[in-house]
């Protein structure tokens, strides 16, 4: 019995201790210097957060470098594919391009006649947010966490909490910003939490990730039930955070649950604005 | 001129797990399924479980310790938070290395089980209680589950590796 604990305790010894031929640290000294550094991470000082900022901008630069090759073997696959597929889809397309021809007549009718209009009312075509765009240059989906880093950092003016939007639709905040580089938490991933309003009831809830593609609706008013028109989530602003009325997704049921279905695809999103702030002046006009 | 291009080409295929492990944990690679979102598994734990146990030069501890390092800033986790669980993994490897003779398969097999119950009970532990991060159970069980299922499959790739770099060596 006690030759068996001993050989157990030399084992273990020798394990954290031993270094081989070409080991430089052992294993007890790596372990010690791993819980000296998570500590310090989480002592949340100032000048760790400093320096950690710069090390994430400096291995996001590597990273993003480093998955070129995924990101061109994607490329390549996609660009495959399309050809595969090409005959199909012109097919497809000389139908739609008969189609639009017919439609285009009413559509140059319509355009002159909304210019016209819009010079009348004196209404400028601008964004209701004073924005910044950013590229994606790292999207590193681990099984719980569902983020990705932008080429934008506080040199652009960006900070915390900030709305991301993606072709003017919600598509996430950010949750941590370094000097050249941030991270946008998106709306399915387990840790987001979002107030929004239901149209057209006006209804409040917490958009909350599940970690699925589709987020859902939680804290609904008792005996909600979805209109039959179409359910759109809009960003309430309760939080004093995000602006109100970002466009989020459809609201649709699923089962015994009520998912919303996002207008800005999670798995696809290359580019995307961060809103800085609300023009005030443009609602107004 | 020849021997150095030979002698670069070993030095290459030796640092191949190494460079490996980098890559992985540093860029976009993903070990999980669009389509099969529950099939996710932790390459990491397979290489540095697997070359400890075999080949402990081939992988440095200090390599391990700053791919954990990596891993973490990509992740946005806590920093030392994947270097302990690689850590950890890489203790039971050593051990498993000092206590038995002669291995295989099977062997290796099972005690990866408590390298990865290890592993990822550290990894949830420290998320859970200092990070303020939200983890579900079933994703970190099939994470685990199919980790263990993959390990005969990627010890069949690195035994093979193994015998080509050993074959080129004699």
């Amino acid at each position: 019995m006690s030759t068996s604990r001993d050989d157990f305790s030399i084992a273990i010894r020798s394990a954290l201790l031993q270094r081989g031929a070409k080991q430089k640290f052992s294993l007890f000294v790596l372990i010690l210097v791993s819980i000296f550094i998570f500590a310090l991470d989480n002592a949340k000082l100032k000048p760790i957060e400093t320096l950690r900022s710069f090390i994430n901008d400096g291995i996001y630069r590597i990273s993003a470098i480093s998955s070129s090759p995924i990101k061109f073997s994607g490329a390549t696959k996609d660009f495959f594919v399309k050809h595969i597929f090409v005959y199909k889809e012109n097919e497809k397309l000389k139908y739609e391009i008969e189609e639009l021809k017919n439609k285009n007549f009413e559509t140059l009718y319509l355009r002159t006649e909304n210019n016209k209009l819009q010079n009348i009312l004196q209404l400028e075509k601008e964004s209701p947010y004073k924005a910044v765009n950013a590229k994606v240059i790292l999207d590193k989906n681990s099984p719980y966490l569902n983020s990705v880093i932008i080429n934008k950092g506080t040199n652009s003016g960006i900070k915390l909490g900030m709305p991301v939007l993606s072709k003017g639709n919600l598509a996430g905040r950010i949750v941590e910003v370094n000097f050249i580089s941030s991270r946008i938490l998106l709306l399915n991933d387990l840790n987001s939490r979002i107030p929004v309003v239901v149209s057209p009831k006006g209804s409040q809830a917490i958009l909350a990730g599940v970690g699925k593609k589709n987020p859902s609706l939680q804290y609904l008013p008792e005996n909600f039930q979805l209109s039959d028109k179409e359910n759109l989530v809009f960003t309430s602003g309760k939080d004093g955070v995000l602006f109100p009325g970002i466009p989020v997704g459809k609201a649709i049921l699923n089962e015994d649950e009520i998912l919303v279905k996002l207008l800005s695809d999670p798995d696809q999103i290359k580019f995307v604005s961060i809103a800085l702030e609300q023009q005030a002046d443009v609602g107004a006009r | 001129m020849a021997i150095i291009l030979k002698g670069f080409r070993e030095v290459l295929l030796r640092l191949g797990p190494l460079i490996l492990l980098i890559y992985v944990c540093i860029s976009e690679f993903h070990t999980q399924f669009y389509y099969w979102s529950i099939f996710s598994f932790n390459l990491q734990f397979i290489i540095i479980y697997y070359w400890i146990l075999r080949d402990p030069d081939i992988l440095g501890y200090g390599f391990i310790f700053l791919c954990g390092f990596m891993n973490d800033v990509v992740l946005s986790l806590p920093l030392g938070t994947s270097a302990l669980s690689y850590l950890f993994v890489s203790l039971v490897a050593a051990y498993v290395r000092n206590a038995t003779v002669r291995t295989s398969l099977f062997t290796d097999w099972f005690t990866f089980v408590i390298a990865i119950i290890i592993g990822n009970s550290i990894y949830f532990f420290l998320m859970n209680r200092f990070a303020n991060v939200e983890i579900t159970y079933v994703s970190l069980f099939y994470n685990s589950f199919f980790t263990f299922l993959t390990y005969p499959i990627f010890w069949g790739i690195f035994e093979l590796y193994k015998r080509f770099i050993f074959a080129r060596k004699t």
